[in-house]
């Protein structure tokens, strides 16, 4: 493609461009880091192994128990564990940088890239939390919504159904509740479990019957940004990277997977001493003639459903395509 | 060091050639893949070396082939994407989307369900359905296929003998064979109502990867039947405990289904308000020791633990004598480039 400048010759030059920088970058954009929220931390040692086994005991039986007199013992029950195991992996991201870009171009350059390196680090961690919530648990498909589809768009049925299903598995809420305040507009929350939703879900969940947007808040006090509405017994988080799966529906349509939990339901697992490392080769290091310096971030992370009971999901449809 | 190899190595085929994931930690700009077999053999229209570049200049599944034309060892140069019967590489640097639909004309109402559509698919391949016409139940999932052809192929893990009637329209992506975190969640198509206890059969659309001793829980909605299998009318809502493997699909669990109300795919007509789908997922593992023998059972250490499905970044090599990764037995020599300078001054994606 090509455009007239109007310049057709040295009799008629267009003016001089000086070129300045403002006084600060501009921000990069970063999404919600939603996936990380509500799931246990736990920590694994040095020198023992990349798998990490987190274990539970299971219930004693209720049944019988009684004593009759007689003096013959109950049977014994033995006890049942289960473990949970999960292997601790390793991601990394450097930048080599060359002189001249720190010599000519940019003041702080290093400071800005550390600054970039952070936000790489907890977006990945965010984004790996994603793919255990979406390849590791299981999904019920919305049926309550009207586009049509299966799965359907999101409905109070359906939110209603999966809060039967953790309270059904005894799962703990997460979250206390916002005792109402005389504010008009606004009503109380109450204690909740999490939800996590894609920003393409937002309108739909507008539009669920009896949905308190965040601002109905009695309180905006101690709430996330990223938090978005409440409904029946869930608190929705959103975030434009949380999982769809494109042209999957019943129609071809793009779903959306819903994770929606209680206490302990997961885990991220660091690695002691390897939680956020960032660090700095300098140019006499990285380069022959010390032109180019690199920084780098590293994480270790090990991730686990510890408790299925404790959460399930929906998968949804958008109510206008999308 | 301008232009450097960054990984390099070999592999075998088989007596049944498959594609080949190459995991490569700092991706590529150049990748290379020569088949050591046919460059001494005289065969005719085989492939001897496939190049892939990187930044965008190479098409998906493509590359440039060198093809034998002649036994004398005449050696022509085109794009993998010439032939007819061939593919050629797939440069992955985050988890593969589902491709490009394709649309078939029917699945039958059999045991195992057979799939009519024009495909270039392979045995192992993992496809999502939907628009299944007159099959709505199971319109969204993922199905292990095989028996590929051109034409279609079977799904294994489906026993539709008992829908009311056969697909009339079918579209399928074809989706990871593993998910970004393994174990992963894995849909249901069957459970046996066997008359003894911990004998009661799974079958899944897709192969399992799960192992004996592992714990699973099941979801399965009402439409489906056999409630009592979830999780909270468990005793003491235990995991359910798989005991033994059946086969590639089916494996057996330590629960006696055999009173439970039977288990059944919902009728087509009931989407899309029935709830969908019946599922398992990874719920821990059982371990047992054999005081006698001292001997541990019960659980794979490379499976159960979570864990990433696939090393991103990979390259992908179609298998194949026209493709990359070659025909059965064939060796493959492989090396990965990366232009260093290209990632400081002018950043080469990749």
């Amino acid at each position: 493609m090509s455009f007239s400048t109007g310049i057709t010759g040295i009799q008629n030059m267009a003016p001089e461009l000086p070129v300045q920088a403002s006084e600060d970058l501009l921000s990069t954009p970063m999404f919600n880091l939603i996936h990380s929220f509500g799931v246990d931390l736990h920590h694994a040692e040095s020198y023992v192994g990349k798998t990490t086994r987190m274990s539970r005991f299971e219930r004693l039986s209720t049944d019988g128990g009684q004593l009759d007199g007689s003096g013959i013992d109950p049977a014994s029950e033995v006890p049942v564990r289960t473990d949970i195991d999960a292997t601790m992996e390793i991601y990394a991201k450097s930048i080599v940088t060359n002189e001249q870009v720190i010599l000519y171009e940019n003041s702080k350059t290093l400071t800005k890239f550390t600054a970039l390196l952070g936000q790489w680090l907890r977006e990945k961690e965010d984004l790996l939390m994603r793919d255990l919530f979406s390849s590791s648990v299981s999904y019920i498909n919305a049926t309550g919504g009207l586009n049509g589809d299966q799965p359907s768009n999101i409905s109070l049925n359906d939110v209603n159904n999966i809060e039967n299903i953790l309270l059904g598995n005894d799962a703990r809420s997460m979250l206390t509740s916002l005792e109402a305040t005389l504010k008009f507009a606004t009503g109380g929350v109450r204690d909740a479990f999490i939800a996590l939703a894609n920003t393409n879900l937002c309108a739909d969940l507008q539009k669920v019957q009896g949905v308190l947007l965040k601002s109905a808040y009695p309180t905006q006090e101690g709430i996330r940004p990223e938090e978005y509405c409440s409904i029946s017994r869930f608190r929705f988080f959103v975030s434009s990277k949380a999982a769809r799966t494109p042209g999957i529906s019943m129609k071809g349509n793009t779903v959306y997977t819903i994770p929606m939990y209680g206490l302990e339901a997961a885990a991220k697992i660091e690695q002691n001493n390897y939680t956020a490392v960032i660090g700095y080769r300098p140019p006499w290091v990285v380069s022959a003639v010390a032109q180019n310096s690199q920084l780098y971030a590293k994480f270790a992370i090990a991730r686990a459903i510890t408790n299925q009971n404790w959460i399930s999901g929906l998968n949804v449809t958008t109510f206008q395509p999308s | 060091m301008a232009f450097t190899i960054v990984t390099q190595g070999t592999f075998t085929q088989g007596a049944t050639p498959v594609g080949q994931k190459i995991p490569l930690p700092s991706g590529a700009d150049y990748f290379v893949a020569t088949n050591l077999t046919q460059l001494g053999a005289a065969n005719n229209n085989v492939v001897i070396k496939g190049e892939w570049y990187g930044g965008g200049l190479t098409a998906r599944n493509d590359g440039i082939r060198w093809r034998k034309i002649t036994t004398t060892g005449t050696v022509q140069m085109d794009k993998f994407s010439n032939g007819t019967a061939s593919g050629g590489f797939t440069y992955f640097n985050k988890f593969p989307e589902p491709e490009a639909p394709v649309v078939g004309t029917a699945i039958t109402a059999a045991n195992p369900a057979v799939v009519t559509m024009a495909n270039t698919y392979s045995d192992g391949d993992v496809v999502q359905l939907y628009n299944t016409t007159g099959m709505l139940q199971i319109a969204g999932m993922a199905f292990t296929i095989s028996g590929v052809s051109g034409a279609g192929f079977t799904l294994t893990g489906l026993d539709a003998s008992g829908f009311a009637a056969p697909a009339t329209a079918v579209t399928a992506r074809r989706i990871g064979r593993l998910a970004p975190v393994e174990p992963r969640f894995q849909y249901v198509t069957k459970i046996t109502q066997a008359a003894q206890a911990t004998q009661a059969t799974v079958t899944l659309s897709e192969i399992s990867n799960y192992v004996v001793g592992q714990k699973i829980e099941f979801q399965i909605p009402g439409s489906f039947g056999m409630v009592q299998l979830n999780n909270f009318n468990q005793p003491q809502s235990k995991p359910v405990i798989i005991t033994s493997i059946v086969s590639d699909y089916s494996f057996t669990i330590n629960v006696d289904v055999s009173g439970f109300t039977p288990f059944a795919f919902p009728a087509s007509t009931a989407s899309p308000t029935a709830a969908l789908f019946a599922t398992i997922a990874p719920a821990g593992q059982s371990t047992q020791v054999n005081p006698i023998t001292g001997v541990q059972t019960g659980y794979n250490f490379q499976y159960p633990p979570f864990h990433s499905g696939d090393f991103i970044p990979y390259m992908y090599l179609a298998a194949g004598d026209s493709s990359p990764a070659g025909g059965a037995n064939s060796v493959i020599a492989w090396q990965a480039y990366k232009m260093e300078t290209g990632t400081i001054n002018s950043p080469v994606p990749s």
